[in-house]
């Protein structure tokens, strides 16, 4: 087909949409829906980490002020899950996790509510329990599930094993002969990292109500299709009996990327007949937050004294908490983030998702990768340092690029990651790498890179041409707060009809009008829904060029849309409007409306490298290159961050400017992840860090403005050559500050986050992080 | 509706108004989170607003007086009391300013959970007396003093106002924090240093607040610098020698270890600070 | 017997609990939903009106300490025609992302240049200590508010 579109007016600093309303407070997000007629709910939770639950009694609640409805675990028996249906709606029979909920109440008020789930009461026989993964993975640890051989498996090929939740191998080559060989420096690294909480403004929340005989859920989630199905499963009901929207949603980060709240509230709506809203208060929102999994990480690299690497074997592990929610898909992951930024010989990987009695975990913006990057990073930077190579030379030497093999064996297309980091050079020059200053401070810089990639899989999208030209975008994609919804889609809709981007429409998602899509996450809207976008204007194009080339006397194929207009190519002013021929095909073909589709093209992996992986290679792999420089206080283990910098690779960036939002805000929530946002698990099993007092968010005085420059015009099967934005600035934001960090003091920097008093910690020689070799050990004795 | 608030126009009115079943309201910072600290939050709320001279801060040759009702923000806004530079950087320093423009000082003084106070410390340093009035009538007493006894005081006791005795020295306050500002400090400092006529010190008060659950004065330290020369104190090291003094808390914010490490540091920033300051003035 | 108040030029009464947080008042009983609910502790700002004129945190604010106050919310800054210097700057620098900690921005600095209309970089960061933003890192907040220095008038307009 002939181009009958220009590309390039897709990309211009369009504001958003949304924004006016959100600076009047105007906006009514899911925690600002609901008037006098709304019940309120509250769940009880429970209050120790693993128990066996030897009474429940709601009849004295159900009697109290304002109650209408209780409901519990006999209310919701099944049980769902990511690749294994292994979580039940309420505890059940059993407590496996400090904050797990045992009860819903709905009543008149949010008081009424919480009083009434203090008078629940609720009796336990506590049972040993496991709260780290180096004790749940012990000789005789007590199981978490004693029963998971039993449960259903809902995605083959993961291996399972008492606490191991999942397993993803990767084994490419031989990297026992690689580790032999005589001409290799072999160097090992153990890594620790830390919980993060997503500190989502607005918490999850959901308005449920029973409506014609069906389920409608108002929702604050990043997929509405997810929170369709599984409510439908839990709730034991067709999924067609469930109507899934979403308003504007106050932060997501990954938090929303799975089905939570949404089935409590929709049991009550039922047993009541009222819409009943359930939100999160923040202490709950705090403890029972699907963090950003904490890990433990082992690397092991056979290096020639060129700085080829020859065999490395990896082991991670993954803590996924109770249940193994998100942690089970994330598991995929490792072979990208830890195997897909440098050339590797032959390669061996585990990672492992560990039940543990802890809140279970989630995903988190760049999951799985902004800590396998920290890891990857400092080992490189200590391989560097073992063979004597400048770690600039290392990498530049050795980082993937055109035609060269990932992890799993499939071949990556294009030099993207070797320019990069010429192109930060180029600018920076790298001077010295550790200095003391003039003040007594630490001085460090590091640069690193990183591999991330756009996680596509299925999406749909409706455009429908009004009569006065202007479209209707119906996709089931939700505006989270990165503008994609507001921007990208939007200026890739207005580009393919020739129309301007305000005359878009962008329904907001609702599952009842729009077609199945995997949800706002992994980098993936622009990419999947604009895809999906793309597919629908070209089906709505082709019918009103057919309609136009009737009107204008002329093929279709010499006619190009413009400005709102038809016209014959090359020639401006010689057509009509879109307006005259949307109104034409009314009395023709009748109103002008398209569909399109977009699923993983699926890359190719090499066979027999990968088992146990969700996705064995990846479609749109996307790179980052960061720099910085710090000021480390040898005294306080302060951390200045002096100049902050990235190359990021974004295939074709639509608007510069929202592009920009987002790297400045995603390398600030890694600033606070490996700086100041700690999360410690206290013998309860419950979190330490209850709500903004003691979980230190980055503020405006921490924080400094980041500089960067795009890298455009690497391979991407994205619309108009787009990758995601959002997601990767935050990848490499904790590798670059740890080894800057490690630079700087001489130390060796292997746990995050690097709060001042584990900086001095480190300063004084104290060990840090605890001993790491449960990771080590399981390598030896697996290498299956 | 029973009456869940209640206004007393008087400080006495305001003592006969407590009880198990009542809790001060001074700004409302502390006692609203009582449900975020599971505390009991069916206490009626006694207010403290409509006592006119709970409000006030008087200055004059005698001392500076001021009610338990004044804010952060107010107390940061004092120019004309150049010994007082401590209280005014630990008022203008603390939490975030829509906070500052809501917490008391009576409320930072009587909220004897909360290790991190800023205030305490700087009026530690500056020989603060506090004036409390129960059943029993109006009393006065040193903050020191009343800082050991403030776990046990009684419920139907009310801290009504501070005084400043007025010196000829100068004071700073200095704060160990995590991030760069807008939360409690891990530890803080406050230091008040006199000169005498050769160069030397001739008073010094230094109080430490948030490294034990209460703040406290640390006499050996003052001691130890007591009639040194300005120009040849080595305070940081003498800070160093002397943290034996306490018994540091284990915190979700920072470790025991963490407090003590940072602490000379601090006495030495707030050493620096009041002596730039004696030096500007001389 | 109630609490009464001016709540955004207009006489309103709130005869609920006066203990209750001015926050879950404005939010539940007067709808007025611009003030967010995030922190419940003074920490993240993003509940932030004027009490007389005055930027506080309205989730510690018993409703009873204010019989007789003049309370504005975001709601009744400007109307929904007119957008005040802050707003419009945010707009005009596209800094917004998920919103919700941007009511209390508003509030927050339109309060503080009010009385300092030429601050640093480093006051303005300061000023916002209050005002806790996950989404946006905060930098482009402060270049938004920088370009008021620019304009014309030099005044910042409640």
């Amino acid at each position: 087909m002939t181009e009958s579109m220009d590309k390039t007016t897709a990309v211009m600093n369009l504001p958003r949409r949304d924004a006016r309303d959100k600076l009047q407070g105007r906006t009514k997000y899911t925690v600002d829906a609901g008037g006098s007629d709304v019940l309120h709910a509250a769940l009880l939770r429970s209050d120790v980490a693993s128990a066996r639950i030897t009474r429940l009694d709601t009849s004295a609640a159900l009697k109290m002020p304002g109650v209408q409805a209780i409901a519990t675990a006999a209310d919701a028996p099944g049980l769902h899950g990511l690749g294994i249906a292994d979580h039940p709606v309420f505890a059940d029979k059993v407590v496996r996790y400090h904050g797990e909920p045992l009860a819903v109440i709905a009543a008149e008020t949010l008081a009424q509510a919480r009083a009434a789930a203090k008078a629940i009461i609720i009796e336990y026989a506590e049972l040993p329990k496991v709260l780290t993964m180096a004790e749940a993975l012990s000789q005789d640890a007590p199981l978490v599930h004693p029963d998971w051989e039993d449960y259903e498996i809902l995605f083959e090929g993961g291996n399972r094993s008492g606490n191991i939740a999942w397993q993803a191998t990767v084994d490419r080559g031989d990297t026992d002969a690689a580790f032999a060989r005589d001409d290799v420096t072999i160097v090992e690294g153990s890594y620790q990292v830390g919980r993060q909480n997503h500190v989502s403004f607005e918490p999850r929340a959901v308005v449920a109500s029973f409506e014609d005989g069906r389920y409608h859920i108002h929702t604050s989630t990043q997929a509405p299709w997810t929170v369709k199905s599984v409510t439908a499963k839990v709730l034991g009901v067709p999924e067609a009996a469930v109507h899934v929207t979403v308003p504007a949603v106050g932060g997501g980060f990954g938090l929303k990327f799975d089905c939570s709240l949404e089935p409590y509230a929709t049991i009550l709506a039922r047993k009541t007949g009222r819409s009943v809203s359930l939100v999160n208060s923040r202490k709950e929102e705090m403890m029972t937050c699907l963090c950003r999994e904490n890990a433990d990480i082992h690397i092991r690299s056979a290096v020639t004294k060129n700085g080829e690497i020859v065999g490395r074997d990896a082991t991670v592990l993954m803590d996924c908490g109770a249940y193994g929610g998100e942690q089970v898909f994330l598991t995929t992951m490792t072979a990208h983030t830890l195997g897909g930024n440098y050339k590797l010989g032959s390669v061996r990987i585990r990672t492992k998702a560990v039940y543990t009695n802890t809140p279970p975990n989630g995903a988190f913006r760049a999951c799985n990768g902004v800590y396998n990057t920290f890891a990857l990073e400092r080992h490189t930077d200590e391989i560097c340092a073992a063979i004597g190579m400048d770690p600039f030379e290392f990498r530049r030497r050795t980082v993937v690029g055109d035609q060269d093999l990932g992890a799993t064996g499939q071949v990556f297309e294009g030099n993207v990651l070797g320019p990069m980091l010429d192109q930060m050079v180029a600018k920076h020059p790298i001077g010295k790498r550790s200095d003391t200053l003039p003040d007594g401070r630490l001085y460090g810089r590091a640069t690193t890179v990183g591999t991330w990639f756009i996680f596509v899989g299925p999406s749909a999208a409706t455009v429908i041409l009004n009569a006065d030209a202007s479209a209707t975008l119906v996709t089931a994609g939700v505006e989270i707060g990165s503008g994609t919804m507001m921007q990208s889609l939007p200026q890739i809709v207005a580009a393919n009809l020739g129309i301007h981007p305000d005359a878009v429409i962008v329904k907001t998602a609702d599952t009842d009008a729009a077609g199945r899509d995997l949800g706002v996450g992994g980098g993936r809207t622009t990419v999947s829904i604009g895809a999906a976008s793309e597919a629908a204007c070209a089906d709505v194009r082709d019918k009103l060029l057919e309609v136009a080339s009737g009107l204008l006397q002329t093929k279709p194929d010499n006619l190009v849309l413009t400005a709102g207009r038809v016209e014959m190519k090359g020639r401006p002013g010689s057509g009509t409007t879109i307006r005259q021929v949307v109104q034409h095909a009314e009395t023709t073909i009748g109103p002008i409306s398209g569909s399109g589709a977009f699923t993983a093209p699926g890359v190719p992996a090499m066979p027999g490298c990968a088992a146990g992986h969700f996705i064995d290679a990846i479609d749109v792999p996307v790179f980052a290159v960061h720099d910085c420089e710090v000021a480390v206080d040898p005294v306080t283990g302060h951390v200045e961050i002096l100049s902050y910098r990235l190359v990021q690779d974004v295939g074709r960036a639509l608007n510069h400017r929202a592009i920009h939002g987002q790297i400045q805000g995603g390398v600030v929530q890694g600033i606070g992840y490996a700086l100041t946002e700690e999360i410690t698990i206290n013998k309860n099993g419950a979190f330490d860090q209850t709500g903004f007092e003691s979980y230190h968010l980055p503020l405006a005085g921490d924080v400094l403005p980041i500089e960067f420059e795009l890298y455009e015009g690497a391979p991407s099967i994205g619309p108009l050559g787009t990758k995601g934005a959002g997601e990767v600035p935050i990848l490499n934001v904790a590798a670059t500050l740890g080894c800057a960090i490690a630079n700087a003091t001489d130390k060796k920097v292997n746990t995050l986050p690097l709060t001042p008093p584990r900086i001095t910690a480190l300063l004084e020689g104290r060990q840090n992080g605890s001993n790491l070799g449960h990771v080590a050990r399981l390598r030896g004795g697996d290498k299956r | 509706m029973e009456q869940r608030f209640k206004y007393p126009p008087s400080v006495e009115d305001a003592v006969s108004a407590l009880g198990d079943s009542a809790v001060l309201f001074a700004g409302g910072t502390w006692v609203m989170r009582a449900p975020l600290r599971d505390e009991d939050c069916e206490k009626t709320f006694i207010s403290l607003a409509k006592i006119p001279e709970l409000h006030l801060v008087s200055v004059n040759d005698a001392g500076v007086k001021i009610g338990a009702l004044v804010t952060h923000h107010a107390l940061a806004a004092i120019s004309d009391v150049p010994e007082m530079t401590a209280l005014v950087q630990a008022a203008g320093r603390s939490a975030n300013p829509a906070i500052r423009r809501m917490a008391t000082v009576g409320g930072n003084i009587c909220a004897k959970d909360f290790a991190a106070a800023d205030l305490v410390p700087a009026l530690l340093a500056l020989g603060a007396e506090v004036e409390v009035q129960s059943f029993e009538g109006a009393a006065s007493l040193t903050l020191e003093d009343y800082l050991q006894t403030r776990s046990t005081r009684p419920s139907t006791e009310i801290l009504t106002s501070i005084h400043i005795p007025r010196h000829s020295g100068r004071s700073a306050h200095a704060r160990g924090l995590l991030r760069q500002a807008g939360e409690y400090p891990v530890a803080n400092v406050s230091v008040y240093l006199e000169p005498d006529q050769n160069g030397a010190i001739n008073a010094a008060r230094i109080a430490v607040g948030s490294v034990e659950s209460t703040p406290k004065r640390w006499h050996a330290l003052e001691a130890a610098v007591s009639g040194q020369p300005f120009g040849r104190l080595s305070i940081s090291d003498l800070a160093q020698s002397l943290t034996q003094e306490f018994t540091p808390r284990d915190g979700v914010d920072a470790p025991a270890t963490y407090r003590l490490r940072i602490l000379p540091r601090l006495v030495a920033q707030a050493f620096a600070d009041a002596m730039g300051q004696l030096e500007r003035s001389a | 017997m109630g609490v009464d108040f001016t709540l955004n030029g207009k006489p309103r009464s709130f005869a609920g609990d006066p203990r209750t947080s001015l926050l879950h008042a404005l939010r539940d009983d007067f709808r007025l939903t611009g003030a967010k609910d995030v922190c419940g502790e003074g920490f993240c700002g993003a509940c932030i009106i004027y009490v007389d004129g005055e930027p506080k945190t309205s989730c510690l604010l018993p409703v009873g300490a204010l019989q007789g106050t003049e309370i504005t919310t975001i709601e009744g800054i400007g109307n929904v025609d007119t957008l005040n210097p802050v707003q419009q700057a945010f707009i005009d620098f596209d800094v917004v992302q998920c919103g919700m900690c941007f009511p209390g921005m508003v509030m927050t600095l339109t309060h503080y240049l009010k009385d300092n209309p030429r601050p640093s970089r480093a006051e303005v960061k300061a000023a916002l200590t209050g005002n806790i933003c996950r989404c946006t890192g905060y930098e482009r907040i402060i270049d938004a508010v920088m370009s008021l220095h620019n304009s014309a008038s030099g005044e910042v307009r409640t």
